[in-house]
Order: C-alpha cells, then structure tokens, then sequence
C-alpha cells in the first residue's frame, strides 16, 4: 500500500476549477518532485495535503486512512510535517524556541502545564542536536525573525522535520536562494530526509532531477505525467506544456 | 540560581514593607497592589503572552470575588465552616469555571473577534448583574465579614496588616505559578500560537485548544484577585465587574510593558499609587492617567518596563555615567515643561479665584498668571528641544557595540 495515496480529488474556489481529478500514489521512502508552471496548482495541492484547504472532492488516504478531513494539527500528529513556500517561523521567538516547540509534539507533552521546559534534557539535547544538524547552533539565542533569509529557509526545514514525521512535504525549498546557498540548502535537504518519504514542489529543473526518484506534473490542475526523471525527461506532452519553455531542463 | 535569589529577595520585600512604611494608608495601598498585581498579570495570559486582546477580563475578577463574598456569608451563617485564609481559592475556583463556559466558545478565534466577543460578555454580565439582585445584590452590591470561620492559628484577620499578609501570601502564590506556567509546554506554545497561529497548527497544537487554556488559567488568576479583593473590601458591587475595571487592568498591563513578565507588575503599582495618592491632590488624576496611557501608547510600546530594558546594553557595556549628564540637561526643563502644562490644565479647573500651586499664588481670573505659565513652558518646551540632540549622540554612543560579531553574549 501507498503512504499517501489522492484519490481523484478535486478543489475549486467559486467556480473556478484549481485542481482537477488529481490521482496519485506516493510509495514509502519515495523522494517525489511535484512540478509545473506557475498557476499549476502545487501549492494548492500541499495546501489540501496538508489539510490547510479541504478537498472539493475526492480524497487522500495517509497510510490507508483517509485525512481529508481533518485540521492541520491531526494531519501533523499522524506524521506528515510540511514546510512553507513563504518562510513561516516564531519571529519574536528564539531560534532554539522555535525548534523546541516544534518537537513538543511529538515528544508527547501535548499541553501541559506541569513540565518544566528547561529540565527536560531530553528534549532539550534534541533541539540542540537538531540545531546542529541545519547549521543553526551558533545562532540558537537570538530571535529568528533576526536571522538571513537562508537561514531562516534552513530554520523552515528544521521546523518541519523536527516532530520526526514519516512524511515530509516542502515547498519550494530553494526559492530565493542564490546558486551557492541552494547548492547547501539541496545538500541540508538531504540529510535530513534521509530515511523518510519527501514531496516537493520546486522549480529548478536541476534540483528537482537531481533529488528526485520519480516526478509528476501538474498543469492546469491536471496530472500530465508522473514517472521517473528519465522518462519524464522523454515524455514529449511534458516537454511541449512545460520543459519546451526552460531549455537548460 | 539569580531566578532563586530574585524570588527570595521579593518574598523579603513583600515581609518587610508594611514595617516600613506603617500608616494606616500605605498599608491599604500595599493590599490594592497586590491585588492589582495578579489581575493585571492574568490580564498579560491572555494579552501579552497569548496575543488576546480582552475587553472584559473584570468578569472573572468580579464573578470570582462576588462568588467568594458569598461563600464568606456562608462561613458567617454557618452554612460552611472552613477558613477565610482559603477565600482567595474559591475566588479562583469559579473564575476558572467562567472561564473555562466562556473560553469554551470565545478561544476559537485571537484578533478582532476574541475583542469582540470578550466585550459582548462583559456588558452581558455587568448589566445582568444589576438585574440578577439576589446573587449581585444590585446597585448596593453584596457585602460579607471576614472575621467568622475558625481563627487561623489565632488570627480572625480583624486588622488590616493581618489582611495584608494574607493578600500579600496569595500574591506571592499566584505570581509564582503564572511565572512557572510561561516556562511549560502550553505556556511556551501560547507564545507560538500568538505569534503565528498557522504554524502551530502544522506542528501538532490546534491554536484553539493553546488559547483556551491560556484563557482558563487567566480566568483562574483573574478569580483568585477577586477574592483576594472580597477578604480585603468585605464588599463587591457591580463596578467590579464592569468595563471600566476591564480597561484600568488593560491600563495596567500596557502601561507597565506586555512584553515582560514584570510588566504588569509595574504597571499595577504605578497605576494603583496614581489612583491612591494623585487622587487625593487632583480631581483630574484620570485625565494625568489618559496622557499617561497615550504617551505609552505613542513612544513606549513596550511600556515602562521596555524604557528601562532599553539602558541593558549600555549597563553591560558599563556606559551609563555617559548618559547622566544628558538625561539631567534634559529632564530640568523636561519636568518645569510638565509643571507647567499641569499648572495651566489645573488652573482652568480651578473655581476660586485664588489658586495656589507649589507655593505661588496663582489668579485663574487674571491675564498674569496665565502669560506667566504660558511664557515659562514654552520657554521650557524650547529649551527641552535644544537639548535632544545632545541626549540622542549620547544615547548612540552608550550603545555603539565595539567592533565585533554581533551576538557574542549568549543571552536570549
């Protein structure tokens, strides 16, 4: 069985048709690239994933079960954690508060109020751990609206792939960066996924067929294609909707 | 261990006061403060650690002390038989149940709507509380006697410093347990959740439930403030829980700083001392109070806890003594300026035709007085003007870090 599987679904705003009759299976360990032009609908259709949107119609299953109706909060405790296309941090907060809260969760203090959060040594090493791994540690005490615009994409993914989620969804990873920062930030992604299953929307052809085992395309809400980089690569629909228009794919 | 010996050191000060200063006046000042400081400190649950902007906190407030006055008739009548020690708890006990049906349909949203709703219920109760007269006892209120019940190791709290030290014990208590609620999961989380709601969400909390329990404690706090207020006033009316006691404790959190655990703190005592000692030399003192909340509002956002904080860097830096000599050229004609726009605003309040204002005579009647003031505040307000300049480059030069990364101290 898939871990996610879309089961024909379909999201509109008004009347107008945004994502249309998607069907996809996502397979456990799979580091999937979702990619189209813009207006596609890659978003949109993280945003109904991850239960930020619901579904016109249709539904997703997340290992068997069906998520589409549920809010964010119950999608993320199931183990599937997104990152944001627009950086979406605490910004008043540390960057270690940040990281910390993010392992709340999953480290199961849900919302008490009888632990005392700086004798928690476990959760504590975690977070510095963590902080160590996307290269943050240095900068763990200032507040993380303060930090540069890679480090807070770097801040982003930590976020993300702290409460241990099984699934990781991450949207546009590298946007904004210059060439040697998305060099590091691929490298970071990595790692960090290593082990899980990851879904990405990205628009650099390089990245994307350099992370990715298989691709799918969206275009005009509609999945064209979904194969293996080098098939996809081949698939003449694709090429015409939307690699004719990047020649260095 | 500093956190220890902060605490040790307050305990001291909240012992030691009332031997200080012995009148019979600043005792009862000292029980207000106590319990202005834990109201305004529930207030900062909601609005400054959990981004809640409450029109009608006062309800908890007054609910509970309206709750814990009843159960005092009780232990009067004899109906109940427990110690009056132990009023404070019932206070809290039925803030927390208000709190807990009213933040069951209110947390659902923070922003505009929280405001709304919290204002919506506060009128509600207020005006129910004229209706309902049997449990509120109408305009006269309701009213007990703290000196029943079984005596607490000899002490029937008939005298004001007995009162004193019961408040001053539940205050410590409460400003204890609100301090360690921002150090756990949910009080952390509340600060996550006020900041970006969103995120939160996408990493296992709903917004919702962080908000509620925020709102719950601050009920409970608000509670336990009321009836402190109940053992010490032996008295609760419809006022206690009305808009105007909701926006002085908003006054009091904003004005002493949001974004600081002692904020409120300040705020509760500079307000309590402006509502106890400016009011027995003016009629005016809520307009001072209104200019103060502006003022606040304009150039501190962080209150008057944030203007302190903002000397930090320089006292690490050792660089205070460059200030002084600006801030003494600056608050010399700063404070004639003042004086002499209170003079004016008192003196057109003035209804006898003599006015005497820090021992000159003054005639609201005639031209002189008036050119008089008015000549010696501009002449203030101009000279204050020539000195910002001089205070801005020391202020610059107190606080230029030495070439160095930034960030090397470590702190939060």
């Amino acid at each position: 069985m898939s871990l996610l599987q879309l089961q024909n679904v379909c999201k509109s705003f008004g009347p107008t048709q945004i994502i249309r009759d998607v069907s996809l299976n996502i397979e456990q360990g799979e580091k999937h690239a979702i990619i189209g032009p813009n207006g596609a609908g890659k978003s949109t259709l993280f945003h109904l994933i991850s239960g930020r949107y619901k579904v016109s119609s249709g539904g997703i299953l997340f290992k068997g079960a069906p998520i589409h109706n549920l809010e964010p909060f119950q999608i993320t405790r199931r183990g599937l954690a997104r990152s944001f296309q627009v950086t979406n941090i605490f910004p008043l907060l540390s960057v270690f508060e940040n990281i910390r809260c993010a392992l709340l969760w999953s480290m199961g203090y849900k919302y008490s109020f009888w632990h005392f959060l700086s004798r928690q040594t476990a959760l504590n090493e975690r977070a510095e751990a963590l902080l160590e791994e996307i290269g943050l540690f240095e900068r763990r005490n200032i507040p993380a609206g303060e930090l540069a615009y890679a480090e807070q994409r770097a801040l982003e993914l930590g976020i993300a792939i702290a409460s241990g989620a099984e699934m990781i969804l991450l949207d546009e990873p590298v946007a904004g960066m210059s060439h040697s920062e998305a060099k590091n930030a691929v490298a970071l992604i990595r790692k960090v996924t290593e082990g899980r299953t990851l879904v990405m929307v990205e628009h650099d052809m390089n990245i994307v067929f350099d992370v990715a085992d298989r691709i799918t395309v969206l275009v005009y809400g509609e999945v064209i294609a979904s194969d293996v980089p080098e098939k996809i690569r081949g698939n003449p629909r694709v090429q015409e909707a939307y690699l004719g228009e990047t020649p260095h794919a | 261990m500093g956190k220890l010996t902060i605490w040790i050191v307050f305990a001291v000060v909240l012992l030691v006061l009332p031997q200080i200063f012995d009148s019979v006046l600043s005792l009862s000042i000292f029980t207000q403060m106590t319990i202005a400081i834990v109201f305004a400190l529930s207030y900062n649950m909601l609005l400054g650690q959990g981004g809640m902007l409450s029109f009608g906190h006062a309800v908890y407030f007054g609910l509970g002390g309206f709750l814990a006055v009843h159960a005092m008739m009780m232990i009067e009548f004899e109906t109940l038989s427990f110690s009056i020690t132990l009023i404070p708890l019932v206070g809290g006990v039925f803030g927390l149940l208000a709190a807990l049906f009213i933040g069951s349909f209110s947390t659902h949203k923070a922003g505009t709507v929280f405001a709304m709703i919290s204002l919506g219920i506060g009128e509600l109760v207020a005006a129910s509380s004229l209706i309902l007269v049997s449990f509120f006892g109408g305009e006269a209120g309701v009213s007990g006697d703290r000196t029943y019940g079984p005596p607490f190791f000899g002490i029937d709290f008939a005298q004001d410093d007995h009162v004193y030290y019961l408040a001053a014990a539940w205050m410590f208590f409460a400003v204890l347990c609100m301090y360690l609620f921002t150090q756990t999961p949910a009080g952390r989380m509340a600060n996550a959740v006020r900041d970006n709601p969103e995120r939160a969400e996408f990493m296992g909390y709903s917004a919702r439930r962080v908000r509620f329990i925020s709102f719950a404690m601050a009920g409970f706090f608000a509670g336990i403030a009321g009836g402190i207020f109940a053992v010490n006033y032996e008295i609760l009316t419809e006022e206690n829980l009305n808009a105007a006691t909701s926006g002085r404790v908003l006054l009091m959190a904003y004005i002493g700083g949001l974004g600081f655990f002692i904020g409120p703190i300040v705020g509760a005592v500079v307000l309590t001392l402006i509502n106890s000692l400016l009011s027995n030399y003016t009629d005016l003192w809520m307009l001072y109070l209104g200019i103060l909340f502006l003022l606040t509002v304009m150039f501190l956002p962080r209150g008057l806890t944030g203007l302190l904080m903002m000397h930090r860097v320089a006292w690490q830096l050792g660089r205070m003594r460059l200030l002084l000599l600006p801030y003494t050229l600056t608050a010399i004609p700063g404070a004639v300026f003042i004086l002499g726009m209170i003079a004016m605003i008192e003196m057109s309040h003035a209804e006898d035709a003599e006015f005497v204002y820090l021992g000159l005579a003054l005639a609201p009647a005639g031209y002189g007085s008036w050119a008089l003031l008015l000549g010696v505040t501009a002449v203030a307000f101009f000279v204050l003007r020539r000195t910002l300049p001089r205070l801005r480059e020391a202020w610059s030069q107190a606080n230029t870090l030495p070439r160095q990364p930034r960030h090397e101290d470590g702190h939060p």
